[in-house]
């Protein structure tokens, strides 16, 4: 491979990070708060998809504005499942099982709506920015839609950054991070906290979701994969930091793009050198969601900051 | 309404036995093909949900992956049977690949406490079934077919899951009853205490993984000869993982009835419901999920067991299912 090849192929990555980091997110905030491995998060990133293709179907709406209004609408849609659902689990300061089957049982309910209401059929939005891409020199060549959809992403971050830490909402869902029961005694309402944080964390899954539809092909069973990448993603970062997502985003998207292009040594009659064959890729979130949990169950930060040990 | 002690404990024993004989003479009566389908699946069913069971409800270990030994079971037994070996041979295989699978698949995962556990049980799971989508020897996603020779013999397949499913009974009542299932309740009480009072979690952990794993594996192998085709999207699918857990958690977890009666409930819906609208069973099942963790976490075994308590008020119910599903004991 030419150095222009990898160039490319590093834009093409990090092009993928900012939507990995927009995906994963709103996980990382839901469990930092509530300590929820949200699994339903797949079935909200399936239900943003559908609800931009539904926008551009019905109301010839460009998927970027389904976007951005699916971020209303899921955040509704996100307290009202708190306040029906979520909220009846018993708090916890480590994830307990109860919220992980019942986030589950939501996600198949949500996912068989899916079927039941779209069919099992793949669908995708394609705009004129879909087919048409932006040239740098001669070799490489990026899809406008992907930089659009990063951009956005990225805004999407950026936002964020600004609630966590100029709101007052942000001020409370960081106290009820760093200490539930001091976030209570100085007044957090943490009920409140939760429904929002709870909203939050669904706005930005339908929000991900809408971009992603916009890149990708989908079907009601279309969060699966996407699930477990945000899992990895957020492990990476280190379950509670938005910050940590962004770096999460970056290492999975850059070893998911160059997965293909590294060699493996192997000796045969001399040495050969072995390549991941395509088809296999789709393994590569999987096994480094288990390599990540058993030896940086404290994220990547853990690296610099201690020794690291088996957990 | 109460039964002496020494009564229920002779009940315990007989109404198995009874309901086993009534399952083994069941065809006399020429139920019809479609019935003792139903039964076969329901049984094959029956066994993977009690194998959950053990590491999922006696352990305290919620795994996703289960799915992979039964695809293991059902792949090992096909390859085994198209070298000519016996289909009982090919069982035996299947369930020793699949403990084989449970060590490789639980040393590194039961390092990991609680939900992490689970969510890389999903890991595995999926990365199992892209890698058998690829795999040449057993055809990769295009399937695998299974050829026996001689006619089609329904009641064979019938009496061997009927087998399995007795079996898988028993190990669950020997282990629930033996210090073995003393040391997994421990465990799932508290990994920590039961470590302190002379109980190695980790390797109770991956034995009981691997018992469980045989036992699924064995139900898959059992399931591929009938099938006699099938295919990783198929066997090795998420969904086959979600639905050998669903099972145990309807029924009642931690107990060895809870499962059975899951298992029974499970063959009869998904007979009726699937075949009409097939979309509709998955989210059935998720419904039920949620009202069982929100209301009753003991499931349909403890629902029964609240109506029977409201006459008899002995018996306080198992605390299983708390302790798996809230983390935390009720007492």
């Amino acid at each position: 491979m030419t150095a222009i090849e990898y160039l490319d192929l590093l834009l093409k990555a990090l092009l993928l990070a900012g939507v990995y980091a927009a995906m994963a997110v709103g996980m990382t905030v839901v469990y930092g708060v509530m300590k929820i491995v949200n699994l339903a998060h797949a079935g909200f990133l399936m239900l943003g998809a559908y609800f931009a293709l539904e926008m551009f179907q019905r109301f010839h709406l460009d998927p970027i504005w389904g976007a951005i209004l699916a971020i209303p609408a899921f955040f509704l849609f996100g307290m009202i499942v708190h306040w029906t659902l979520v909220r009846w689990l018993p708090k916890s300061d480590t994830p307990t099982l109860a919220s992980l089957l019942l986030m589950f049982g939501f996600w198949l309910v949500l996912q068989n709506m899916g079927y039941l209401f779209w069919g099992n059929e793949d669908q995708s939005i394609l705009t004129p920015l879909t087919l048409s891409a932006v040239h740098i020199g001669e070799s490489i060549s990026i899809p406008k839609v992907n930089l659009v959809v990063f951009a956005a992403a990225a805004v999407c971050m950026v936002v964020l950054q600004v609630i966590f830490n100029k709101t007052w909402f942000g001020r409370s869902m960081r106290a009820e991070i760093q200490n539930p029961y001091a976030a209570k005694i100085v007044g957090v309402d943490d009920e409140r906290t939760s429904r929002l944080t709870f909203g939050l964390g669904t706005a930005f899954a339908g929000f991900a979701g809408a971009l992603l539809g916009m890149l990708y092909s989908f079907s009601p069973d279309f969060g699966r994969p996407f699930l477990l990448r945000s899992f990895v993603i957020i492990v990476l970062g280190g379950l509670e930091s938005v910050s940590g997502v962004a770096l999460g985003a970056i290492v999975l998207a850059v070893l998911e793009t160059f997965s293909t292009t590294i060699p493996f040594p192997w000796y045969h009659h001399g040495w050969n050198y072995y390549y991941l064959p395509p088809s296999y890729q789709p393994v590569i979130p999987f096994a480094l969601l288990v390599v990540v949990l058993l030896l940086l169950p404290k994220g990547l930060a853990s690296l610099f900051s201690r020794r690291w040990k088996v957990a | 309404m109460s039964v002496p002690a020494n009564v229920r404990r002779w009940l315990k024993l007989i109404l198995p036995l009874l309901l086993l004989l009534a399952l083994l003479f069941l065809p006399k009566t020429d139920p019809g093909d479609n019935v003792i389908r139903m039964l076969f699946l329901t049984a094959v069913w029956t066994t993977t949900s009690l194998a959950w069971n053990l590491l999922g409800g006696m352990a305290g270990q919620v795994s996703f992956g289960f799915a992979v030994f039964f695809g293991l079971g059902a792949y090992t037994t096909a390859l085994l049977m198209h070298a000519g070996h016996s289909p009982y041979f090919g069982f035996i295989g299947g369930a020793a690949i699949a403990a084989l699978a449970s060590f490789l698949i639980g040393l590194p995962t039961f390092r990991l406490r609680g939900p992490y556990f689970v969510i890389a049980t999903i890991g595995v799971t999926e990365a199992v079934r892209v890698i058998m989508n690829n795999l040449d020897i057993t055809g990769g996603s295009s399937g695998y077919r299974i050829q026996e020779d001689g006619p089609f013999r329904p009641l064979e397949h019938y009496y061997t899951a009927i087998a399995a499913v007795t079996l898988a009974v028993i190990v669950s009542t020997v282990i629930a009853s033996s210090k073995f299932g003393l040391a997994l309740r421990a465990i799932k009480q508290d990994e920590d205490a039961a470590a302190a009072v002379g109980v190695n979690p980790y390797v109770s952990k991956l034995w009981v993984h691997a018992i469980a794993a045989a036992l699924t594996g064995l139900a898959g192998g059992i399931y591929a000869r009938r099938a006699a085709f099938f295919y990783p999207g198929d066997v090795f699918a998420f969904q086959t993982g979600i639905l050998i857990l669903l099972m145990p958690v309807i029924g009642g977890i931690g107990t060895v009835w809870g499962p059975v009666l899951g298992g029974l409930v499970f063959g009869m819906v998904e007979e009726q419901i699937s075949v009409k609208f097939p979309n509709l069973h998955l989210m059935i099942y998720g419904s039920l999920l949620i009202l069982i963790i929100l209301l009753e976490p003991d499931g349909l075994l403890g629902l029964l067991r609240r109506l029977f308590r409201r006459r008899t008020r002995e018996n306080p119910g198992s605390t299983d299912a708390d302790k798996v599903l809230w983390g935390r004991s009720s007492a």
